[in-house]
């Protein structure tokens, strides 16, 4: 028995492991000469990926030359591998070629390079490592027998998520797409947006495991000066296993990392992002995400939606009026609310008080006590609401309106009024940009428990707290409550109210310095001249 | 040092918590009181009434099916309660022990006075409003012929409770309505002696429909005219009509109502609405006299006539205006006579506007100001501006 173990654990010994995450010599290697020296390598680092296939053939012009093509199945598109690279070189001799013309094994390689392969970008390296990860990233490696290069096709094609409307910024006018999961789609989706050279995109890998590609997207000449070597220069600070979400990257790169209030924003709208570019910012985009970091960013980005752009700038104005209250609202009425009711019910009218006394009779908890269960209520809702599987849906809406909206009432444990505060706050939360008020909403919870210990004194105290903290945060050097402090006047015209385009001349003067004029000034449509 | 601000910062903390909720109430830990009636009882003691909201009779959504605001049948909407005490706070103390919640002036909305307590002088109570945080200097006072506790005791048909219907009957100026900082300041003035409203429980409207006959006839607070007071004791009262005379001098005389004699139509009549107006007293001293001179300015609209009165004539104008005049000349003098003659106190602020003017006489003069005032002589000049006829060039009704 004793036997047994011993021949195989010493049958193991002969036999060598396939290099872990933690071996990393191989990746200095160089390709040899001899085909089957580079497949032995490649066996073994890729050994035991079913996924990777192997394909040895010979070449068309001079049997002799073994050719192998390594690729990962269901990355490389099937289609043109056998098509355009195996179908020239095994079968389809180039018919340009006089008969008597011969290759020697020596020119193979570049004759291959240059006449034998049907595919649009090619690369050739000598590289074991830059191989192994076209290989992996979806590309196909052409090795030719006696060279000690290879081939890398770019021929990926893989099952991808088709490009739909944007889940989480919704626009009734505007574009709907929004980005995918694939990098490539979603810097073509930019690209043709911003159908200019000056539109940079810098692609490096991050993460040892994962090998995500993570572009840095700018706009030369627009772009605020020394962001793009800041980004940069944060991205290459993060030596991390993975990258599996742009959320990765925000937190490694955050300005605040201490702060509740996240100072890079995301969004998956195209024209967003655009919109973002031509102001002076830079984007981050993350492949496997749709979500697209926009830096620096502002805190008023919370009342701002691409669509006040797109209509009419009187009623979207009005709409970013309404945007402000709510996002006050959203942040105070309970708080408020819980205040006025323990504290100061002199500040209430006389009707109005007599009514909510009434309501409050046959409530046996105090104020904060139902204003949290209420609030707490509200967000489990939520939260049930973005969790549930799909079929359920329906089951938990109709639960969480009635237990929301009537039972609690009628059971006696809250009153019709904290529901209306309670509904209030929440409806106003979905008026801001989703992804700024994740932090105010955590806000609200303290806000409220201060209110109810020390009224409006103690709120009022917190507010101002809240606010020189706001004040005190910066996003890539940017002030983040600019351009409201420090106070730019005329850059308030696309903050409180969206002003027409004709008189948006500038970029946000901070941001877009480097290239500040918009727009021709005097573009306001007029009479024409009188004609002759 | 990272340690040091975070020590700071956690005292900080504490100390905010450990103060917290001072001062808190909640809402079903407050009884509140919409009105509040002192009276000076025949054993001269000071009585108190509260007129305490019941939450539960208005608004009781989780009952379910309660009417929202509105009050509930068969319950009582306001519980009135009184005890009786050496001083207001006296009397109060034992109404706290009476009643299961903190008692909450903060929403009190009026300050209603017996005669009694009138006549004996209200500067016993008074302070003690004064000194209550949550009272508030915007409370009507209100002076009453019957007992205050009477008053409080009756419920109003329209308002929820009869304590906010006067109230309102205060704001909308049926009367001369005296807000508790304006009386405290008259109180304290040798120049003004203070005015109330007056107001009674009467009997108002008929009960109607079947089965309601033998309903008891319904008693309303209601406005019915001022009580003058010198000092702070209670002298006399004005009724309606010269409460009228009372706000031009006093200058209230927004949404006052005239109605003079047709200037053609013999026994026919016209009613004017005051829709602006203002009043100037102008002091003189010379020799020892006091002379005051009043100019009365009103700007009226026409709101009725009884005959075709020609209005696009500017002499029928000229002529209203003129008649309109000398129906405010008429109110200001049977005031005047009144107070400045029969009562003999100065209820309109003369003291106050020749104060302003005459320093140094003044200082003499104040401490017998009364008696100076008495013998004053009072110039009138008033001047009423028409300013709005309506769009009816003549009566639509009457044929032509």
């Amino acid at each position: 028995m004793f036997d047994f173990f011993k021949s195989k654990k010493t049958q193991e010994a002969t036999k060598l492991e396939s290099p872990g995450v933690k071996e990393q010599a191989w990746r200095s290697q160089k390709l040899k000469t001899s085909l089957k020296e580079n497949l032995t390598t490649l066996h073994f680092i890729l050994a035991d990926c079913s996924d990777v296939v192997f394909r040895e053939f010979n070449f068309a012009q001079l049997p002799d030359i073994r050719l192998a093509l390594i690729y990962v199945d269901g990355l490389a598109d099937k289609i043109q591998v056998s098509n355009f690279v195996m179908r020239t070189l095994s079968l389809e001799v180039p018919p340009a070629l006089p008969k008597e013309y011969k290759i020697s094994k020596a020119q193979a390689f570049d004759f291959i390079r240059d006449r034998g392969l049907c595919i649009h970008q090619i690369d050739e390296t000598d590289s074991l490592a830059r191989l192994i990860d076209a290989i992996m990233s979806g590309d196909t490696v052409l090795l030719v027998d006696g060279h000690a290069r290879a081939i890398i096709n770019s021929a990926r094609g893989w099952e991808a998520r088709s490009i739909q409307d944007s889940k989480t910024d919704v626009v009734v006018r505007g574009p709907r797409e929004s980005f995918v999961e694939t990098l490539r789609t979603n810097t073509s989706l930019l690209r043709r947006r911003i159908k200019n050279p000056a539109l940079k995109i810098e692609v490096r890998p991050i993460g040892q495991i994962t090998r995500t590609d993570v572009a840095v997207i700018y706009i030369k000449g627009v772009v605020y000066p020394g962001l793009v070597t800041e980004v940069k220069e944060r991205l290459s600070r993060i030596e991390i296993d993975a990258v599996l979400e742009s959320g990765y990257l925000e937190e490694l790169i955050d300005d605040n990392p201490l702060s509740p209030f996240c100072t890079i924003n995301h969004t998956d709208r195209v024209d967003k992002v655009a919109a973002m570019l031509l102001e002076g910012r830079a984007a981050i985009l993350t492949d496997g995400s749709p979500y697209v970091l926009t830096v620096p960013t502002l805190f008023n980005e919370i009342i701002q939606s691409p669509e006040d752009y797109y209509q009419r700038y009187f009623f979207y104005s009005l709409i970013r009026l309404i945007r402000l209250i709510a996002l006050i609202f959203f942040v105070t009425a309970p708080a408020i609310y819980v205040a006025l009711l323990t504290f100061h019910q002199e500040m209430l009218p006389t009707a109005l008080l007599l009514s909510i006394a009434g309501q409050r009779e046959a409530v046996p908890f105090p104020t904060i006590v139902e204003v949290l269960l209420m609030d707490l209520t509200f967000e489990t809702l939520r939260e049930a609401g973005i969790r549930m599987p799909q079929p359920v849906g329906q089951a938990v809406s109709i639960v969480g309106a009635i237990v929301i909206g009537d039972a609690s009432v009628r059971a006696g444990l809250v009153s019709p009024a904290t529901v209306i505060a309670v509904a209030l706050t929440g409806i106003a939360s979905f008026t801001l940009c989703y992804a700024g008020t994740l932090s105010l909403r955590l806000i609200r919870f303290p806000l409220t428990m201060i209110a109810a210990f020390t009224g409006l004194f103690g709120l009022i105290t917190s507010l101002i707290i809240l606010i020189t903290h706001l004040a005190s945060l910066r996003s890539f050097g940017i002030p983040f409550l600019y351009p409201v402090m420090p106070l730019s006047p005329a850059e308030l015209k696309d903050v409180v109210v969206r002003a027409p385009w004709w008189a948006m001349l500038t970029r946000p003067h901070l941001l877009g310095k480097e290239n500040l004029h918009r727009m021709k000034a005097g573009l306001k449509p007029k009479p024409p001249e009188k004609r002759k | 040092m990272k340690q040091k601000l975070f020590l700071i910062l956690f005292l900080l903390f504490i100390t905010l918590n450990i103060s917290g909720c001072w001062s808190k109430k909640e809402l079903n830990e407050i009884a509140i009181i919409l009105g509040t009636g002192v009276d000076y009882t025949k054993d001269n003691k000071i009585q108190l009434t509260y007129q305490l909201a019941r939450p539960a009779a208005f608004g009781g959504g989780g009952m379910g099916g309660g009417p929202g605001g509105g009050a509930a049948m068969n319950q009582n909407i306001t519980w009135v309660i009184s005890a009786t005490g050496d001083t207001v706070f006296d009397a109060q103390d034992k109404l706290s022990q009476q009643v299961s919640r903190h008692l909450y002036l903060g929403h009190n909305v009026v300050l209603i006075l017996g005669e009694r307590l009138c006549r004996h002088g209200v500067k016993d109570v008074n302070n003690f409003f004064h000194r209550q945080p949550l009272s508030r200097g915007t409370v009507w006072v209100m002076a009453t012929p019957q007992e205050a506790k009477k008053v409080l005791e009756s419920h109003s048909e329209l308002q929820i409770t009869s304590a906010q219907a006067v109230g309102f009957l205060a704001r909308f100026r049926t009367g001369y309505a005296v807000k508790f900082r304006d009386f405290s300041q008259d109180l304290a003035s040798r120049g003004t002696d203070p005015v109330l409203t007056r107001v009674e429980l009467k009997n108002q409207g008929v009960a109607q429909g079947p089965g309601l006959e033998k309903v008891h006839h319904h008693q309303e607070i209601v406005i019915t005219g001022t009580a003058i007071f010198k000092g702070d004791k209670l002298i006399g009262w004005l009724d309606s009509r010269e409460t009228q005379g009372l706000r031009c001098i006093k200058g209230e005389m927004h949404e006052m109502r005239i109605t003079v004699p047709s200037p053609i139509y013999p026994d026919k009549n016209i009613s004017l609405k005051v829709i602006a107006g203002n009043t100037k007293i102008e002091p003189a001293y010379q020799k020892g006299e006091i002379k005051f001179y009043l100019t009365v300015r009103a700007e009226v609209d026409l709101i009725e006539q009884q005959d075709e009165e020609d209005f696009t004539q500017p002499e029928m104008i000229k002529i209203v205006e003129n008649k309109a005049a000398a129906e405010i000349r008429q109110h200001i003098k049977t005031t005047l006579d009144k107070v400045q003659g029969e009562y003999k106190v100065d209820s309109f602020g003369f003291g106050e506007a020749f104060h302003c003017k005459h320093k140094r006489e003044w200082s003499m003069l104040k401490n017998r100001w009364d008696e100076e005032f008495t013998n004053a002589q009072v110039y009138l000049t008033v001047k009423v501006k028409l300013r709005d006829t309506g769009m009816q060039g003549r009566r639509a009704s009457l044929k032509k």
